[in-house]
């Protein structure tokens, strides 16, 4: 009777398994599928179909350099994810431990007021702020990439996780602090800030990952391909005439996605925890 | 409190630090084109160079926009306050530019320029840019769409080559069918007919219905009246689907039949596209358009250079498209983008500019510039082309009904108008 | 629902004897905020007072002509222009197939992975890896992947014997393929939140209800069900909501075609305002989505309260 349960369990984690397997193959799939692409050649990617390209294209990942100021616009990217990040880090952290902390008149409005923006879409706000961009004369520039989610809805909800995270810490630390004369700065930049590391850093990775794939502002915001950001730039893979550069695009992709993914299976526990706390919280 | 201050300072001024822009510097004229292509920079460098004899500080930067965004791109430039001193547009965006007050009006600077001859641009060629005493823009390129043809997909299939039949006049609608059809038969897997650049369902949807349209003698609009529904039109987009249907022969939507990478025998495009077929590796030629029961109506597409009102360097940048449309430059611009200059265009020069076509076949450019029609173009282009979109969609399946499609696209089109 | 707190906690701390030191305290909270608050007021909140003063205008992007219209851009939409409701329809279609399917899949894999086994990390990895992947990259993918006969996906399905259809092309389908891979590319997010919860489930309850006898689908309807219910509410809002945004996964698979099958609010409100030039139009479209999202905002705040109690 035992063995038989025993072997109705494994027959059952089998099954699971293999339907897991099943329903896995959409997911990683397309990432196969982009990479190995990748590597084709323009005729090739439409030829017969085969994960294993019968000629490997290095060149197609010279030529996407070429194409466009890539290694620019990666590095745009790049930096401007990481001020993003920077930016979010400090704004948020301080005012969500101005909420959490600190009593004031009229915190409870405030917060209200910060909560009603969580949801709106940017595109509700995007026309007004084409006109207030082009009127601070930063058209064509990255301010608006930076200022736009530093400040924005993103802002806000990294504020309300920070302030969670500050309201659940234990405030004995932060007394002692107090008693040895630290000012408030002092006792959020000493004590406060390095007992929320994963506070900080869940902020930090969905900023990042936040603002590394933002496309509706640089595509209203940015028109030199110098200034352009990975996902504007890897839509931008047509020929001169518009045809579309398969071979291209998708070496681009690869180029783009593979790092992050890289970065995803070596971090991944701790990515998929941050945001397992913000969406609870946003 | 003070620290307070400090670490909020430091963030401040980060921001502030990446807020810097890059400045041009005064006497730099930027410039917007949609090609990429190397050869085609490196001629137009070639012309800010001599640009330089008589204005040694002026620098000019080309700028690539990709076609398929350009006009967006633009739009965003201008109306976000960063125009470009000097631009390429194309006829579809004329009016509504023209209309927006946005473009300059060359006249006054380009008459009072001597030698310059605006008279030499032929009057059909300067339709869409002038209005009245104004002018709005100088056509670089009058460039009519020819059909270029895979010379040994047709031997494969043992026909004759379409400017053969084109001299011997037989190329007209009919046999463009027949000739597709047998194509396709012969050379499996690939097709006898690719619309421009393989978007003739996408974002080229006038390139691909207005030559068999003209053929047949209708046009998209007359004085407000939509024309897609004319028995003319109807016809010819009945013969066009069954082409993609029936005979499968032109490369049906969703599908690639690249003709520069050998998927497709024939295909349709401007003779600025035969600077990639040394690449294709195959023996190519262009011939006219196949002509219809209205006679030969060949269909050009026209780009001009423009100046825009609101760039700080207007007279400059005037100075400029002068220069870059002089005689002798249009010529230089010839060997890619046919030009409006009649002196030029009935040279012996224009007909030997292209390395790449044969004088016999740039004849036939010739030819079609003088009899074409350019592609229609109104003022509220995008919206026209937004509302007919979705109903040209809904005409590309196999069972639809072509004459009731084409209502829909009356219909949809008609308030624009 | 990791750490369900209240402002009571920190109250306790601040008692502060002295007047003078309440004041400074709320100067300093005040200063703490200030960057943020600045930052949000001239972003966010001015931008979306404008847009409500744009939206009764009739204003050219490219002229910079305005004109004062009224309530005309609302008659406009809700009465005038036969896309708007089209664009409506489109929008909640995508909802209703976005939002079941997306939580049933989630709760699905929750429940498959939320135990460990072996295998559990990489399943977990490979679900949510399309999360923190570009939605550009996976718009550009998946529109290869989905070309009619050269793409991959019916190339397989051909290999099965089926005649897949050209999904771009035809607008039911076009639906169907950015619901689903919308779906593949979001799914991740909801099923780590229902691991969460469903770790907070002691396994007691589900020891005991088995002791009674009770089957695996009794002890899910019965147990483990009716305490996922406040993730549950919230999970559905937020994914609504998150339907509504959807950008640039219509901007890059079909661009709001074919047909105008995948043309929905986001997507119509950016063409209206920078291709089309209607800026006052635009923002009229904006305010409406701003309402219905807002509605959709306060039911999850509503529902919140109702689930802390």
């Amino acid at each position: 009777m035992t063995l038989t349960v025993r072997q109705i369990r494994t027959l059952n984690r089998i099954c699971w398994t293999i339907s897991l397997l099943v329903v896995a193959i959409p997911f990683v799939f397309p990432f196969l599928w982009m990479i190995s692409s990748g590597f084709k050649s323009a005729t090739e990617i439409f030829g017969q179909p085969s994960l294993i390209p019968r000629v490997w294209r290095w060149q197609n990942f010279v030529e996407v350099f070429e194409y466009q100021p890539f290694a620019r616009q990666y590095f745009n990217s790049l930096y401007i994810a990481l001020a993003v990040t920077a930016l979010t880090l400090v704004f948020s952290s301080l005012a969500g431990y101005a909420l959490a902390r600190m009593r004031f008149a009229g915190a409870g409005l405030l917060m209200l007021f910060l909560i009603s923006a969580l949801m709106v879409p940017e595109e509700v706000t995007i026309i007004p702020n084409f006109f207030l961009i082009r009127w601070m004369g930063l058209m064509d520039t990255h301010s608006p990439l930076i200022l736009l989610p530093v400040f924005g809805p993103h802002g806000v909800m990294a504020t309300f996780l920070m302030r969670q995270y500050f309201l659940a810490l234990p405030k004995e630390l932060e007394e002692a602090g107090k008693m040895d004369g630290l000012s408030r700065l002092g006792i959020w930049w000493r004590i406060a800030l390095p007992m929320s590391r994963p506070a900080l850093a869940a902020v930090a990775i969905i900023t990042f990952l936040f603002s590394w794939n933002l496309f509706l502002e640089p595509l209203v915001f940015l028109s030199s391909l110098e200034l352009f950001t990975l996902p504007l730039a890897l839509s931008n893979f047509t020929d001169a005439y518009g045809l579309p550069l398969w071979h291209l695009q998708l070496a681009a992709t690869s180029l783009a996605v593979v790092p992050i993914l890289g970065v995803y299976l070596i971090a991944q526990r701790q990515i998929i925890e941050s945001f397992a706390l913000s969406g609870v919280k946003g | 409190m003070k620290a307070a201050r400090k670490s909020l300072v430091v963030p401040a001024l980060m921001a502030l630090g990446m807020m810097t822009t890059t400045s041009l510097s005064a006497e730099e004229l930027r410039f917007t084109v949609w090609t990429g292509s190397d050869a085609h920079l490196a001629m137009l460098n070639g012309i800010a160079e001599s640009f330089k004899e008589t204005h040694p500080d002026v620098t000019v930067r080309f700028e690539t926009i990709p076609a398929a965004d350009y006009t967006q791109k633009l739009t965003f430039q201008l109306a976000g306050g960063n125009p470009p001193d000097l631009g390429w547009i194309m006829e579809d965006a004329a009016p509504t530019f023209g209309a927006a007050g946005v473009l300059m009006d060359l006249g006054p600077a380009l008459r009072g320029i001597e030698g310059y001859g605006l008279e030499d641009f032929s009057p059909s060629a300067m339709g869409l840019w002038v209005d009245g005493e104004k002018v709005y823009g100088i056509p670089f390129s009058t460039s009519p769409f020819m059909i270029f043809y895979n010379k040994a997909m047709f031997d494969k299939a043992g026909l004759e080559d379409p400017l053969a039949l084109a001299a011997k006049g037989e190329w007209d609608m009919d046999k463009f069918q027949q000739v597709s059809k047998a194509l396709t038969e012969a050379n499996p897997g690939k097709w006898g007919f690719e619309f421009k650049d393989g978007q003739g369902y996408d974002s080229r949807i006038m390139h691909a219905l207005m030559p068999p349209i003209r053929a047949y003698g209708g046009n998209a609009w007359t004085n407000g009246e939509c024309g897609f529904d004319d028995p003319e039109a109807v016809a010819a987009v009945q013969q066009l689907h069954n082409m993609v249907f029936k005979d499968k022969s032109i490369v049906p939507p969703g599908e690639q039949g690249d003709y520069f990478s050998g998927g497709s025998a024939m295909t349709i495009n401007q003779i600025s596209r035969a600077s990639k077929m040394p690449e294709a590796g195959f023996e190519w030629g262009i011939a006219p358009l196949p002509s219809g029961p209205g006679g030969e109506s060949p269909v050009i597409g026209q780009a001009a250079i423009v100046v825009f009102d609101q760039g700080k360097q207007k007279e400059l940048a005037a100075e400029f498209l002068a220069h870059m449309t002089n005689e002798e430059n249009v010529a230089t611009m010839a060997q890619f983008f046919p030009p409006a200059r009649q002196s030029v265009l009935n040279s012996d020069a224009f007909t030997q500019s292209n390395e790449l076509i044969s004088a016999e076949q740039m004849a036939r450019v010739s030819d079609a510039i003088a009899k074409g029609k350019v592609l229609p173009s109104h003022e509220r282009s995008p919206q026209i082309l937004a509302a007919m979109a979705p109903r040209v969609d809904a005409l590309w399946k196999p069972d639809a009904d072509v004459a009731k499609a084409l209502e829909a696209v009356c219909a949809a089109v008609q308030p624009q108008l | 629902m990791a750490v369900p707190a209240t402002d009571k906690n920190s109250a306790r701390f601040l008692r502060v004897p002295r007047l003078a030191l309440k004041h400074r305290e709320a100067v300093e909270a005040w200063l703490f905020v200030s960057p943020i608050l600045t930052g949000f007021l001239i972003f966010f909140l001015g931008p979306l007072i404008a847009v409500f003063f744009y939206s009764m205008t009739e204003w050219n992007l490219l002229t910079q002509q305005a004109a004062f219209v009224g309530m005309e851009n609302y008659a406009d939409a809700l009465s005038r222009n036969p896309d708007f409701w089209h664009v409506v329809r489109n929008s909640l279609i995508f909802a209703a197939g976005l939002v079941p399917l997306n939580m049933a899949l989630a709760l699905t894999l929750a429940l498959a992975l939320s135990r460990p086994f072996f295998g559990v990390v990489f399943f977990r990895a490979v679900f949510f890896a399309p999360v923190v992947t570009s939605a550009v990259a996976w718009a550009i993918v998946w529109k290869f992947l989905l070309q009619n006969e050269a793409g991959a996906v019916n190339q397989i399905l051909a290999v099965v014997g089926i005649d897949g259809p050209n999904w771009l092309r035809e607008p039911d389908w076009a639906m169907a393929a950015v619901i689903v891979t919308r779906v593949i590319k979001m799914v991740g997010l909801n099923m780590i939140l229902y691991i969460a919860a469903l770790q907070t489930i002691p396994r007691d309850y589900e020891e005991a209800a088995r002791l009674e006898g009770a089957s695996n689908w009794q002890i899910f309807r019965m147990v483990i069900w009716p305490l996922l219910a406040p993730t549950t509410l919230i999970i559905m809002v937020i994914t609504t909501i998150g339907s509504f945004k959807v950008f640039d996964h219509i901007y890059l698979m079909t661009g709001g075609g074919p047909e105008n099958g995948t043309l929905v609010l986001a997507f119509y409100i950016y063409e209206q305002g920078f291709k089309f030039f209607n800026v006052g139009y635009a923002s009229a479209l904006a305010m409406i989505m701003f309402v219905v999202v807002m509605v959709l905002t306060i039911v999850q705040l509503m529902l919140r309260r109702k689930d802390m109690q």
